[in-house]
């Protein structure tokens, strides 16, 4: 046996990814391309719309760090104030050869961890205070943020902006067409029946580009979620860590019963068949996948590496 | 929706309760070598006790093929009824293939005598190299394994990153309880 073929799937490179975004994107500029075609079909002028539109991504593109770090309310952090956060991740960058992202801190209970910026030292991973207590063994931190240096390496900003384009701009022609629709139907009452028919083709068109992109890039993001996970897997060498972390993050540790299985016997819990909770609809909708199903994965990886 | 999976495949599921109980006389090896656990070498089987004589006489059939086998498994066993009014029988031996072997044994005589719905649970023990307890559970009604580690049993606190490992390192070869929420803790064991 050779020695490649013995490293863990996860540990090799992540082609999957590649695949994927390809194949997204592929999906994603194919389905624009329908929808001009319908709109050049019918005569309508989308030049304007097209163009604001564009800008407007470009000026979200932009200044995307700035507009998640107000709108947070994350504050970058020096070295002074907190010294044992900017080692953890100094040691982390290190290990991998990573530039080192501004840090920044959100005084806020709530357990959570995000990164932003467009790549490079320009990029800021942010914690929350809450993050910090709960996740009181370092090694869970570090998988956290190992998470979160691999969506700043996988420039996951860029390709979620990106992926939204399209639905922005399916977005305002759907509003636009919609608003056309109407006193277009309306004013061209006995002077031009047709136009209000094509009106509804647009609003039709739109929403189903809308609705399919809006499906795409949750794809796109669940997906990069399991490649953050993975990638920080690999970067900490300790899956089980950020495991953890998740559970505790998610609350999912006190989903683990500490009621002794002989008190709830009686209740005959195991007979209950939960309620159907609408789970299906939540996983297409989410951009997170579903926790247990993270859990596994890295549990997965866990277990190749033993 | 994977709970909903776990029950058409439990109400599909041809394997038997000794199919899924024997799974382990391979995974503990695996337990073994890969977290540097060690087979106790004592296992539990609990049920919950009625009053009446088949149940009495049931008690007495096990005890007789417990005494019967002795020779031919090399197991030695105790029972004790705990302050849930759960019966226990505990046996200890050498070896995991006759750990098994009892239990399952022990598993159909109570089949047999038509008491299968007071089965609970059976226990597989294990300990690191500091002798701090892991636990395996099998649990009859669900037809599946899942880990146990008491990290504080005055306070209730559990070690679920152990317990995940453990999950983790025999997840291929053992039908575990997916639904964490369906990984009841057993307190104070007995053992």
């Amino acid at each position: 046996m050779s020695s490649v073929s013995r490293i863990p799937s996860w540990q090799r490179r992540d082609t999957g990814l590649t695949v994927r975004m390809i194949l997204s994107f592929a999906i994603l500029a194919l389905l624009y391309v329908v929808f001009l075609s319908v709109l050049v079909y019918i005569g309508f002028d989308i030049i304007a719309i097209t163009i604001i539109a564009s800008l407007l991504l470009l000026a979200q593109w932009y200044f995307s760090d700035k507009i998640v770090l107000w709108s947070s309310g994350a504050k970058v952090v020096t070295r002074d104030q907190f010294p044992k956060l900017h080692d953890m991740v100094e040691r982390i960058v290190a290990r991998n050869s990573l530039p080192k992202p501004k840090i920044a801190v959100v005084n806020t209970n709530i357990p959570n961890a995000f990164a932003t910026g467009k790549g490079g030292k320009s990029s800021v991973v942010a914690v929350t205070t809450g993050l910090i207590d709960i996740l009181n063994d370092p090694e869970e931190l570090e998988g956290v943020i190992a998470h979160e240096l691999t969506h700043i390496r996988n420039r996951d900003v860029l390709v979620i902006t990106l992926a939204s384009i399209f639905a922005t701009v399916a977005w305002y022609l759907m509003q636009f067409g919609f608003y056309g629709g109407l006193y277009g139907g309306g004013m061209g009452y006995g002077r031009d029946r047709n136009n209000g028919g094509t009106m509804i083709i647009v609003i039709v068109v739109a929403v189903l580009v809308w609705i399919i992109s809006f499906l795409i890039i949750r794809a796109i993001a669940r997906y990069r979620e399991f490649s953050a996970d993975r990638g920080a897997a690999q970067m900490t060498g300790k899956p089980v860590k950020l495991a953890n972390a998740l559970m505790k993050i998610s609350g999912n540790m006190r989903r683990v019963p500490t009621k002794d299985l002989r008190q709830v016997e009686g209740l005959n819990a195991f007979f209950i068949i939960p309620a159907i909770s609408g789970s299906t609809i939540g996983n297409l909708f989410s951009t997170h996948p579903p926790v247990e199903k993270r859990v596994q994965k890295l549990m997965e990886m866990e277990a190749s590496m033993s | 929706m994977r709970f909903f999976g776990k029950f058409i495949k439990k109400n599909y599921n041809p394997k038997t309760d000794s199919d899924v109980l024997f799974s382990l006389s391979s995974a503990y090896l695996t337990i073994e070598s890969k977290m540097g656990l060690k087979n106790s070498g004592r296992c539990a089987l609990s049920l919950k006790s009625i009053s009446g004589m088949y149940f009495n006489e049931m008690k007495e059939d096990i005890k007789r093929f417990l005494d019967i086998s002795k020779t031919d498994f090399e197991l030695s066993y105790r029972t004790v009824t705990d302050s849930y009014g759960y019966l226990w029988i505990i046996l200890e031996g050498k070896r995991m293939e006759d750990l098994l072997a009892g239990i399952s044994a022990i598993g159909d005589t109570v089949d047999e005598k038509g008491f299968s719905n007071q089965l609970l649970a059976a226990i597989f023990e294990f300990t690191n190299d500091r002798n701090k307890k892991q636990y395996l559970i099998y649990n009859y009604k669900r037809n599946t394994f899942y880990p146990f580690v008491p990290l504080d049993s005055s306070k209730k606190l559990r070690n679920t990153e152990e317990e995940m490992k453990m999950m983790a390192t025999i997840g291929d070869e053992v039908p575990l309880e997916g639904d964490m929420t369906l990984w009841y803790p057993l307190w104070d064991l007995p053992l």
